[in-house]
């Protein structure tokens, strides 16, 4: 889609309906027929591992950050043996620069529901849980009532529309946690305890809630499952760029006149995002840099910029990723060391504290980090940092020491004249 | 002080119990029943829910100390979130933060004397695109602040009111 | 078989195995602190981190991929991997820090990262000498801290429970202890608390760590964040020596190690032994070295009009000696004890024989409903099982008290009948009572004469659990009249080698003037012309296999190279002599 294109396109997740979020319009609109279809055609249908293979074929890359092909990722599901499978919903969007699937829960709850039963289906799923973070109190309670809706229809329950495929669902609040985002640790919160992330493998798909077989799948992943169904995989992988397709919900913060979330198919260039679709930089600034998919994804400088679309490979490119999708966008006045010292504050304050690298390296992270912001940091810290980074990469059992990481390492390699410049001239380069 | 739930907030509890093939699977939910109903979970409330559900205080205790939303101690009536992380950072939740803690003459991690607020600095609330904002206790977002916002909430606040659902459509779709 | 190539060397391998523990089976080391092969592995701690290959196979014909130079294709791990949660495969390479930079630089960083809020106060540390995260350091650690920002600060001297002292900021999260008391002692007693650099292990509130087993976690504490209130600050372990033993407070013969210097035991810790223990003991155990240290009997007594006086080894002696000469070997009722061990007993029902009295009888000393089917038992003696195998009569307590006072005169052997209500005081002042023991009590008291008798912490005896299994002790304390130059058997440790009587830990103090029951017994047969002379349990032990059918097999080296025997059910019970 050249990024003239971005205009006419028609939305998909939530589209321009008023009140879609209640089950009646939903269903007005075509909402439940593709679950109603792949439970009932079964010339078109043959079973759930044609979903599977349909889903599949369309290459929904997760949402979530971690860009994995959803139907693939069901397919790892092991075959049934009668006990009981899950399916749990990541909607606990913590990662800051994120805050999409809001936007699904509010307008278009029902559209994830169907998905979510669809993946059931497909992975002969038992229950489905969607934990949805805590602070989400609002959405949380729309969920609920959707939910309950859809009990009422009979789109949940036993014998789902007169086939003896039977599920419940569940709506599951957090309590405060960013770590609970993480697939395994969801599952330890789910089941009650602290969040920590699990040791892989066994991997959930093995063991997973309650030591059962579990698929875990972000929010906007399965609200796509349902257009995927009714419009096809080819239509859904003919959409946005090549090997990273579909409709996104991009996530736009900072310094740009219309911050929001903007749904558009994946591959928009960033600067158009910036310039056209956001309207702009605030207050006529110039653009220094961005964050392209949430605070751990690289930052890069509005100078990288030129031709990099909002997909994986370009984004690859220019050393980032697409991750949620949740840009943060900074203009000419943003102070690089307060604003990595703060995404550090962060990770420090999320690091749940079991591995060690992690543990003692956010902290350390952002304690000198915090001394060069004051003024009292040295240029040797800054070659310590880039240390402490590549010792905690790579070594812990989640992902979050890596998130903690990268944000330090490409910022101060990416801006390092403005970290040198905060710092006190070192006693020690006397010769 | 001796906690009790009330014989409604131990029907809900059993329907919790019914979501979950186990019952540890409860501690977040019925955690967050303690604190709608005292208002905290300190350490008696968390012994009332460890012994509601037959699971181990220190259990339950670990739990409840590992997530931030859950408060171990009793704070004021309105607790307010103030996020300063990286969008709100950049759109001046430092000076919001500040401006709050000025009005209330309290600092961030302080209640009132009056026992009326608290002001908490949180981490991302996901509401990145409505930066500066902050939460009500767990609850409203109050999004886009200035600093007139934040007098308008605590006078709201004062008045015995609770702010409004704030709904933020997406810009560029077109419904009413 | 299956192979495994580790640094190169190739081991052979069956069955299924964690690789860090197959590493540390093979003799070789990768540092690790949260690993505990007894519990879940939670891999934490990050320190076990190796390198880990799998050779590439042809899909079509199941052999080897092999380079240009013959050697197989590794595919590796993109990442190093914790080696104490992967399972060692067929074909397996695995290089660690020995033989990998990467590997050693990475453990090294994971140190740096541990040291970055640890306190670093091992000098005021009790820990300090048996700490792992002390001697990973030396071995594998930076040689400085780049740590140059505020260390995280936490709770310090918290008293968790009666026994067990927290310092927060000694810990390094491993969560052992936590994991401990869900898996283990299932008292669920702890949890980590906070989260991040803020986390730290702890009770709820207002609840006390008073869990029976709670001291093990201060055992398997991989730094000095868990101490023990009792041991604390009294003595640096390299000032002490270890001996192993047995745990003479109840019937399940807990593996244990005696830490002494100076002959006082400081404390009990358990020593691992996969079919009774495991790496645990109970808390109330560890007390017994109490029993070995306090209120001791040294040097015999003789009650003289009513009170007990001190007496010389040889009046002792020869009062005992007249005293039996005087009566008929019928009159002498010789009572064994479950608290005794095995080569004790086995000595008493010698003289007996010897002396045409009747067999020697015990009665055991069970509390119904004490025991907790793990390591407690309603067995509140170490060898019950013992005295049944050697034959000795067991009696109900009633029908003992019937015994004791229709004899003219007793012959008790270390058991406190009185203090735990067999007998009354007055049962035992009718008759002409000799009292063997090693501590006083209320049975000793009353006694007409005490014959002070070495503790299991001084003499090596055999004890029979109440799974029939039959294990041994080491002399750990000297007394007035043992030597651990001379006794091979005994350790010694740097204190006991250099050094002297103007040190602070070398005194004559604490050797207790007592003899090993069979010693004293020697003498006595010897004064009474009686063919019996033993030096060492373990003469005493030799002759019980040869004539006790149960004991058949059973010897101190067998003992020890099989970590105890079980003995086999005979009906045959009697002593052939």
């Amino acid at each position: 889609m050249s990024s003239a294109d971005w205009k006419n396109y028609e939305r998909v997740l939530i589209p321009d309906i008023d009140g879609l979020e209640k089950i009646d319009v939903y269903e007005e609109n075509g909402g439940y027929s593709a679950f109603k279809e792949v439970l009932t055609d079964k010339k078109k249908w043959e079973g759930p591992k044609s979903v599977v293979d349909e889903v599949k074929a369309a290459n929904i890359r997760g949402r979530g950050g971690a860009g994995f092909n959803a139907g693939l990722k069901w397919s790892f599901m092991p075959p049934s043996d009668g006990g009981p499978r899950y399916l749990a919903c990541n909607g606990d969007e913590s990662e800051p620069g994120t805050f999409k699937d809001r936007k699904i829960f509010e307008y278009n709850p029902h559209l994830f529901i169907e998905g979510a039963l669809i993946a059931a289906y497909a992975m002969e799923v038992t229950a489905i849980y969607v934990y949805i973070r805590g602070e989400y109190k609002v959405y949380i309670d729309m969920m609920e009532k959707a939910v309950q809706d859809a009990y009422d229809k009979g789109f949940i329950g036993e014998n789902i529309m007169g086939s003896d495929y039977s599920v419940d669902f569940y709506v599951h609040s957090g309590a405060g946690a960013y770590i609970c985002g993480e697939e395994t640790s969801m599952l330890e919160s789910l089941e009650g305890k602290r969040g920590y992330p699990r040791v892989k493998p066994p991997f959930p798909a093995q063991k997973g809630l309650w030591g059962r077989p579990t698929t875990i799948n972000n929010i906007e992943t399965l609200a796509h499952v349902p257009n995927v169904i009714n419009r096809g995989a080819d239509w859904f992988s003919s959409i946005g760029a090549e090997n990273h397709p579909g409709p996104i919900l991009y996530g736009i913060s900072g310094h740009v006149n219309r911050p929001g979330v903007y749904e558009l198919p994946t591959g928009i260039p960033v600067l158009t995002l910036i310039n056209e679709v956001a309207g702009g930089m605030r207050n006529g600034k110039e653009l220094k840099a961005v964050i392209p998919g949430g605070s751990s994804t690289p930052i890069v400088r509005a100078d990288q910029l030129d031709g990099i679309t909002m997909d994986s490979d370009s984004l690859r490119e220019v050393g980032t990723m697409l991750g949620t999708a949740g840009m943060v966008v900074m203009d000419e006045d943003t102070d690089m060391v307060d604003m990595l010292w703060r995404i550090s504050h962060f990770y420090h304050h999320e690091s749940c504290g079991q591995c060690t690298p992690c543990r003692d390296g956010t902290g350390w992270l952002e304690k000198i980090l915090l001394r060069i912001k004051n003024g009292d940091g040295e240029i040797k810290d800054l070659d310590l940092l880039l240390d402490i980074t590549t010792q905690m990469e790579g070594r812990t059992i989640c992902a979050l020491a890596d998130a903690a990481a990268w944000p330090v390492r490409h910022t101060i390699t990416r801006f390092r004249d403005e970290f040198e410049a905060r710092c006190k001239k070192s006693v020690h380069a006397i010769a | 002080m001796a906690y009790e739930f009330t014989e409604e907030d131990l029907q809900e509890i059993e329907k919790i119990k019914a979501k979950y093939p186990e019952v540890k699977a409860a501690t977040l939910p019925v955690l967050w029943v303690a604190q709608n109903r005292f208002g905290h979970v300190e350490p008696d409330v968390q012994k009332l829910v460890a012994d509601t559900l037959g699971l181990p205080q220190a259990h339950v205790h670990g739990v409840a100390s590992f997530y931030t939303q859950y408060y171990k101690e009793k704070k004021g009536e309105h607790v307010l979130d103030v996020c300063t992380c990286l969008s709100c950072q950049l759109c001046g939740g430092y000076d919001i933060l500040e401006h709050l803690e000025n009005k209330l003459g309290i600092k961030a991690g302080e209640t009132t004397e009056d026992g009326k607020f608290s002001i908490q600095e949180v981490e991302c609330l996901g509401a990145c695109g409505y930066a500066p904002m902050l939460q009500v206790t767990n609850d409203q977002y109050v999004n886009n602040l200035t600093p007139e916002k934040v007098d308008d909430l605590i006078e709201t606040l004062k008045a015995g009111k609770e702010p409004e659902y704030d709904q933020i459509g997406m810009p560029l779709r077109k419904v009413k | 078989m299956p192979e495994v190539f580790i640094d190169g060397k190739r081991y052979e391998y069956e069955g299924d195995h964690q690789l860090l523990q197959f590493i540390l089976d093979q003799g070789l080391e990768v540092p690790f602190f949260c690993y505990h092969p007894s519990m879940s592995i939670p891999a934490n701690c990050r320190q076990c981190m190796v390198k880990v290959g799998q050779p590439v196979k042809d899909r079509e014909s199941g052999e080897y991929e092999l380079d240009e130079n013959g050697d197989r294709v590794i595919r590796w791990f993109p990442k190093l991997q914790t080696s104490c949660n992967i399972k060692v495969a067929d074909g397996m390479v695995v290089h660690t820090q020995e033989t990998d930079e990467l590997v050693e630089r990475a453990q090294k960083d994971t140190l740096e990262f541990i040291l970055a809020n640890h306190p670093l106060d091992c000098p005021i540390c009790d820990q300090a000498g048996e700490c792992p995260l002390q001697i990973q350091t030396y071995k594998y650690g930076p040689e400085g801290s780049r740590f140059e920002v505020k260390k995280v600060h936490k709770p310090k001297r918290v008293q968790l429970g009666p026994r067990v002292i927290l310092d927060a900021e000694r810990c390094i999260n491993c969560t052992r202890c936590v994991r401990f008391t869900d898996e283990i002692s299932e008292t669920h007693q702890l949890t980590i608390v906070s989260r991040g650099d803020k986390n730290y292990p702890t009770t709820a509130p207002g609840t006390e760590f008073d869990d029976n087993y709670s001291l093990n976690t201060v055992d398997i504490c991989p730094v000095g964040a868990l101490t023990s209130a009792d041991f604390r600050f009294k003595a640096r372990v390299w000032e002490m020596n270890q001996t192993p033993s047995i745990d003479i407070t109840n019937g399940k013969g807990t593996n244990i190690d005696l830490w002494t210097r100076d002959n006082l035991v400081l404390r009990i810790t358990p020593r691992f032994n996969e079919d009774v223990n495991d790496h645990w003991m109970p808390d109330e155990g560890r007390e017994a070295y109490r029993v070995f240290n306090e209120n001791r009997v040294s040097k015999p007594a003789q009650n003289l009009d009513g009170e007990q006086v001190k007496s010389s080894w040889n009046n002792a002696l020869l009062t005992l000696a007249e005293k039996i000469e005087e009566h008929d070997g019928k009159e002498v009722l010789f009572v064994g004890s479950p608290h005794a061990s095995v080569e004790e007993n086995y000595v008493l029902m010698s003289v007996a024989n010897l002396l045409g009295a009747k067999n020697p009888v015990f009665t055991p000393h069970i509390e119904e409903g004490y025991g907790d089917g793990f390591l407690l038992t309603d067995d509140q003696a170490p060898n019950t099982n013992g005295c049944r195998a050697l034959g000795l009569d067991e009696l109900s307590a009633a029908d003992l008290k019937k015994e004791i006072t229709g004899a003219k005169m007793v012959v008790l052997l270390n058991d406190q009948l009185v203090d735990r209500n067999v007998v009354s005081a007055k049962d035992i002042e009718t008759p002409f009572t000799t009292v063997f023991a090693t501590n006083h009590s209320e049975t000793s008291k009353v006694a007409d004469l005490v014959i002070p008798i070495t503790t299991a912490a001084e003499h090596a005896a055999s004890y029979v659990n109440v799974d029939n299994r039959a294990q041994r002790t080491v002399a750990a304390k000297e007394t007035k009249y043992t030597n651990r130059r001379l006794d091979i058997e005994m350790s010694e440790g740097r204190l006991d080698r250099y050094g002297t009587s103007f040190d602070n830990w070398v005194t004559e103090d604490n050797k207790v003037d007592c003899m090993p029951f069979w010693n004293f017994t020697s003498q006595l047969a010897d004064r009474l012309g009686l063919d019996l002379s033993y030096d060492t349990g373990r003469d005493v032990m030799n002759e019980i296999s040869e004539k006790v059918p149960a004991f058949k097999g059973v010897s101190y080296s067998e003992m020890d190279a099989n970590s105890g025997i079980v003995l086999e059910e005979t009906s045959d019970k009697t002593v052939k002599s």
